[in-house]
């Protein structure tokens, strides 16, 4: 095993994990605001609970969250440090800016929204709420500018072998930043409300207490998930466009401005095999395919008329069923995008065998397995806890249980 | 410009060390702690800070890859089984303290907690032994990679990693003396002062070994800096001992707070003008202006990050304003 192959596939271990739990983040996030500020403005009790249980799912996903975006963050620095070399002084600006600008108050506020509960006052408490979600949005906005740029390297100059920024509005308009954006923030909007269609389902199958509760998170997250979805077709179909312009060589784009693209490389890198693997075709397919299965989500809004959705029952079976469907598309399209783009760090500027570090094999299998393990079993870990934690209910959550009352009355969920 | 920046980063990872040593030194004191409520009520006595407290880190790390690019990548790969265990440690009390309350059982929040105690002391022995790693400088040749992992198998490294787990324990009993109920603090202020000797003899031993060293010597550039700064340390350790002894918890966690922090100083200052300090080629070592990113990308940073500084400490000082003083009644237990 050489070191380049078990960075990489450290790499696309790490991030697929952490990728799963920040779309959760992304997408439950938005729909708290909603629900929070729904709370705040009619005064209805139901949506305060409705911001407890949500809210509780979602505090115990983001841990993994920060747990596996920390990992993220050190492996630049430990597994490529070509990268850093070579192009940092570009490539490492969003980066730095997302962490300052996002990661650093999103978690501040967090803290104090967690904390906050019947000790702030309600419009503050709301505003913190506000805040984690626009930093949440901000981090992935800068996080994909970085990403974008690996994509297609704009706005610098090479001297004596190291990239220089010259033109940092370029990353912003980046040709492969904008509807990549588009299609990931509706991607994790789409999540989040397939996972609140299908809890919410789960609790009307069994019919457990709280009806009324989890019948309006049903349609609150049907909706949302429907409206997603084409919004996830629109701007992954506007993907094309610019991968096919700046990036020809792409899911087995063979044309000839490919050729005429390999053909520059190999006179300016040598020879060598510059077509990527074809599992970024293979993902790009059965991403779409679940696309335009996830499309029939449309079928089923017609029937929250009158609650036939629930009256009927095998929809909210379909729904349950659903669930992993978002997730394992989101990964199908990341290896599309990362394993499309090889075999360039920068595409067409960096190739991976010389941003990887030079440490010996031994270190890094140490470090593949190491992380792949605690990461897998903290991942897995923490699903079980969301799992029992959406099947106990919203009886009483520990998230904004009221000081002095006696803690962890209940302790068995109401369906298993 | 460099200069500036080389600042902010030593000045977010000291305060990293100090606000997430304290996380970890309480995450310490669990072992110490047989009984299940008071184990929570620890925890919680850090609650709202501790989310607060690690993003200190993130933007650390922020901060050196986007200004100081190439140092990134030689610190973190040629430090690698430090900053491995510093890493794990990080994620396993992250992970630990948070989800430790969501089962219900006793007995698997007991298994948590022994997580948490063993991601703190890991935390803690990682950055120490890294910190000593850039002290003792490193093989770094003249291509600009730093070869082999062996060099930071060391006695210094594993004696600055044991007395960062020693200060960082004391430094988490004294923030428990402070935010505890009064009923409580009581407890942790005879731990807090047990703990100190023991962190002023590790820091000592730390020091010999690093004085005795040939490879520290050598790589010091202001040497003045190197034994000013850990008579300073000790100094702090004292000045909490006698205030814990007066019942001032607040002037013994300030104290504390900068046992933490200087060793940063201590780093940066005995270094100067270098980061990386070769120790098989002179002309190999790091200077801090070689290792900052190009003009163009600092002004940038400048531009969008500076003008922040002051909301980042606003919120930051808002959560600890907001949740001052001793934890009561009235606090929410969530951790
Ligand atoms: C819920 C998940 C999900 C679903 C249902 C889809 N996608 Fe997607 N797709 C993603 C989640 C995603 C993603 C994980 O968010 C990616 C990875 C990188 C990115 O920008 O978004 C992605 C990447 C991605 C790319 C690669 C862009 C590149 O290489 O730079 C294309 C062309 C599409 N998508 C197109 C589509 C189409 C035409 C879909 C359906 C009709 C579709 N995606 C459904
Ligand atoms: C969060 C979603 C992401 C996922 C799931 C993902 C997935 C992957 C995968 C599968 C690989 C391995 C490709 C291969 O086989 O070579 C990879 C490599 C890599 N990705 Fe991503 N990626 C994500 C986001 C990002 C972002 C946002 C960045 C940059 C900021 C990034 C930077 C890299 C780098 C540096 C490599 C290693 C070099 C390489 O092998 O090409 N990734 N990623
Ligand atoms: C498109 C891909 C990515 C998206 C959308 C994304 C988004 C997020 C979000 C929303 C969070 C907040 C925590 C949570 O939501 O659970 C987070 C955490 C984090 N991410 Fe990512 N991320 C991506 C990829 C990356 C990459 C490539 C890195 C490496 C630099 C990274 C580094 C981090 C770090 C360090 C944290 C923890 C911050 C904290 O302590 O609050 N992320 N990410």
């Amino acid at each position: 095993m050489d070191t380049l192959l078990l960075a990489r596939l450290q790499f696309a271990t790490t991030t697929s994990i952490h990728f799963l739990f920040v779309i959760v983040t992304l997408g439950l996030v938005t729909l708290l605001v909603g629900l929070q500020t729904a709370w705040v403005i009619t005064g209805n009790p139901k949506y305060e609970r409705l911001t407890r249980f949500w809210g509780q799912l979602y505090v115990i996903n983001y841990v993994l969250g920060i747990a596996t975006g920390i990992v993220m963050e050190f492996q630049f620095g430990l597994n490529w440090s070509g990268l850093s070399r070579y192009v940092g002084n570009v490539f490492g600006a969003p980066l730095a800016i997302e962490t300052l600008v996002a990661f650093f108050l999103e978690s501040t506020f967090l803290g104090m929204w967690i904390f906050g509960w019947h000790r702030l006052r309600r419009g503050v408490h709301l505003a913190l709420l506000w805040g984690v979600a626009l930093t949440a949005y901000a981090s992935a906005f800068w996080i994909l500018v970085a990403n974008a740029w690996l994509q297609n390297p704009v706005g610098y100059e090479v001297r004596d072998g190291v990239a220089h920024l010259t033109d940092f509005s370029a990353l912003l308009t980046n040709p492969t930043l904008g509807m990549a954006f588009g299609h990931v923030v509706s991607a994790a909007l789409l999540v989040g409300g397939v996972l609140m269609a299908a809890v919410s389902a789960g609790h009307l199958i069994r019919r457990t207490t709280d009806h009324a509760l989890h019948r309006t998170a049903l349609r609150i997250g049907l909706v949302t998930a429907a409206l997603s979805i084409t919004l996830v077709q629109g701007f992954g179909f506007a993907q094309f466009a610019p991968v096919g312009s700046v990036q020809p060589t792409k899911f087995g784009g063979g044309g000839d401005e490919a050729q005429a693209m390999i053909a520059e490389w190999t006179a300016r890198f040598g020879p060598g095999d510059y077509t990527p693997p074809v599992l970024a075709s293979a993902g790009l397919g059965f991403m779409i395919m679940i696309g335009f299965t996830l499309g029939a989500l449309w079928l089923l809004v017609p029937l929250l008329w009158r609650d036939w959705i629930i009256r009927l029952r095998f929809p909210l079976w379909l729904l349950l069923l659903a669930l992993p469907l978002p997730f394992v598309a989101a990964i199908l399209g990341w290896i599309a995008r990362e394993v499309g783009r090889q075999p360039w760090v920068a595409y067409g500027l960096l190739p991976v065998d010389q941003a990887v570090s030079p440490v010996g094999a031994p270190a890094m299998l140490t470090s593949l397995i190491g992380f792949s393990l605690l990461l897998g079993t903290l991942a897995v870990t923490n699903w079980v806890l969301i799992a029992r934690h959406a099947a106990r209910g919203a009886q009483d959550p520990g998230l904004g249980r009221p000081p002095g009352q006696p803690l962890d009355l209940r302790t068995e969920p109401t369906f298993a | 410009m460099e200069l500036t920046w080389y600042v902010l980063l030593g000045l977010f990872f000291g305060t990293y060390l100090v606000l997430g040593g304290y996380d970890y030194g309480v995450g310490l004191s669990l072992a110490r702690n047989g009984d299940p409520g008071r184990r929570r009520a620890a925890l919680n006595a850090v609650g709202p800070f501790f989310l607060g407290n690690e993003v200190w880190l993130v933007a650390a790390v922020g901060i050196l890859f986007g200004a100081f690019p190439v140092l990134e990548g030689e610190l973190l790969s040629g430090f690698y089984p430090a900053v491995l265990v510093a890493l794990a440690g990080v994620i396993l009390v992250t992970a630990g303290v948070q989800l430790r309350s969501r089962p219900s059982h006793e007995r698997v929040r007991a298994r948590w907690d022994r997580v948490v105690v063993v991601g703190s002391a890991l935390a803690a022995l990682g950055w120490g032994a890294l910190l000593a790693g850039l002290l003792q400088g490193v093989p770094r040749d003249a291509d600009g990679h730093i070869v082999g992992l062996t060099h930071l198998v060391t006695p210094f490294a594993a004696a600055a990693g044991l007395a960062m787990v020693a200060l960082v324990a004391a430094h988490g009993a004294t923030f428990l003396t402070l935010r505890l109920p009064a009923a409580d603090a009581d407890r942790a202020g005879r731990l807090a002062r047990r703990l100190l000797p023991v962190a002023l003899a590790a820091v000592g031993v730390a020091t010999v070994v690093g004085l005795l060293s040939e490879r520290v010597r050598a790589t010091a550039q202001q040497p003045l800096a190197g034994v000013l700064l850990p008579a300073l340390l000790v100094t702090a350790l004292l000045v909490a001992r006698a205030a814990l002894a007066r019942g001032r918890p607040g002037v013994a966690f300030t104290a504390t707070a900068a046992t933490l922090a200087l060793p940063v100083a201590l780093v940066g200052a005995t270094l100067w003008p270098y980061v990386l300090v070769s120790t098989t080629d002179p002309s190999a070592s790091l200077t801090v202006a070689d290792a900052a990113a190009s003009t163009p990308t600092l002004r940038l940073l400048g531009w969008l990050a500076l003008p922040l500084m002051p909301a980042l400490l606003g919120f930051q000082l808002m959560c600890w304003w907001v949740f001052r003083g001793r934890t009561d009644g009235r606090a929410p237990v969530y951790w």
